[in-house]
């Protein structure tokens, strides 16, 4: 009798052990299948992630493409309505950067200043044509009508939320600024002046002197750091006259390697 | 017993499952910090309804657009329940929502299909 028992007892082991078993192989065979759909997921979800960042890194470097030839474009146009031709622009922004970097700016805002300082003359777009190609000296009305190019400029692009665009403004606004405060518009003096105004204004008219135009022969050196040296601490910030002269070769090799044909 | 409504964040679906009409619905993204909590009383609101309710249709509409693994455990735990009350007799059929391309969800669904012969699981795509 007590084997009959016994072989009940273990019927029922047998029994509840086989739908543990079972039980475990479902459990575990369910967590198979979630792991297996979830590195599925997350493979997908990798792959996409991998996908969207290379566009956004795309998608970046088109918009700070487009801003560059925006920029580089409206200088060319301010350039257009200048009497300066030829590389100007392209020279002064060469200069600009070269300053910035002896000044110490950091190599970013070099960079940006370089972007930049070439639409300083911007304003001149809506200057009229009747006063801008002027052959002869302007009367004391043209010049003041000529003047407004700088606020004009900075009128243009002050309502920019794009940092180079901001900076444009800056350089627009200010490029006409003198150390002593008897430049234009806002007769602004020292540092008052922004740093990239003051950077523009020695880059622009370094180069303007040093170039032939229709109405003028191009400057000799000798005249040209003349006139800076007794413009230092006038038309110029002091800082910037002495490191021009401490670095003058990089200024050199800059305009001879980018000569007006 | 009262309806289930909880409001949807940015980690967890919304909730409504409503007594009078037997529907309850899931709709949302799920990836909470903490699945198990989540989940806790919605599981035991579920126990306790299909306790109380007798031979009325119930339909149950899922519309989960993402779901990380503890998630996804947690329904095939549901299911399990689901299927049991089926077995009971009640009468549960589960509508599983899903965007037309999101291939996973989709997967998900035929994953359930598989594996809970016995529930009656529709595959919906969204309109």
């Amino acid at each position: 009798m007590s084997d009959i028992k016994l072989i009940d007892e273990l019927d029922s082991l047998k029994e509840n052990f086989i739908k543990t078993i079972d039980k475990l192989t479902k459990d575990l065979k369910r967590n198979q299948k979630i792991m297996d759909r979830s590195d599925k997921q997350q493979r997908r979800e990798y792959d996409e992630l991998q996908k969207k960042f290379i566009e956004v890194e795309t998608l970046k470097k088109e918009i700070e493409d487009t801003q560059k030839e925006v920029v580089f474009t409206m200088g060319a146009i301010g350039e257009s309505r200048s009497k300066e031709t030829g590389n100007h622009v392209k020279r002064v922004a060469e200069y600009t950067y070269l300053l910035a970097k002896y000044y110490g700016l950091s190599e970013k805002e070099c960079e940006m200043l370089k972007q930049a300082s070439p639409m300083h003359d911007i304003g001149k777009v809506a200057i009229p044509d009747a006063i801008l190609n002027k052959p002869g000296r302007f009367d004391a009305d043209e010049r003041s009508i000529m003047e407004t190019h700088a606020q004009l400029g900075y009128d243009m692009l002050k309502y920019s939320n794009r940092s180079l665009l901001k900076m444009a403004s800056t350089v627009a606004y200010e490029h006409h600024e003198k150390y002593n405060g008897t430049g234009y518009p806002n007769q602004l003096a020292g540092e008052e002046i922004h740093i990239y105004g003051r950077i523009t204004a020695l880059a622009d008219v370094f180069d303007a002197l040093g170039s032939a135009r229709v109405y003028k022969e191009a400057w000799s050196d000798e005249r040209i750091f003349k006139m800076f040296k007794e413009e230092r601490g006038k038309h110029f910030d002091p800082k910037l006259i002495d490191i021009f002269f401490e670095n003058l070769d990089s200024f050199l090799v800059i305009r001879d390697s980018m000569k007006d044909v | 017993m009262e309806n289930l409504i909880i409001k949807a964040t940015q980690y967890t679906p919304a909730i409504d499952f409503n007594l009078e009409t037997n529907i309850l619905s899931i709709t949302g993204k799920s990836y909470p910090e903490n699945t198990f909590e989540y989940y806790k009383p919605i599981i035991f609101w579920i126990e306790e309804y299909l306790k109380n309710v007798k031979d009325e249709e119930i339909l149950i509409n899922l519309d989960l657009e993402y779901l990380n693994s503890s998630s996804l455990k947690a329904y095939f735990d549901m299911f399990d329940m689901l299927e049991e009350a089926n077995s009971e007799g009640k009468h549960i059929k589960i509508k599983w929502i899903y965007d037309e391309d999101n291939d996973i969800s989709e997967e998900t669904g035929e994953d359930f299909i598989e594996d809970f012969k016995n529930l009656n699981i529709e595959l919906v795509v969204k309109s």
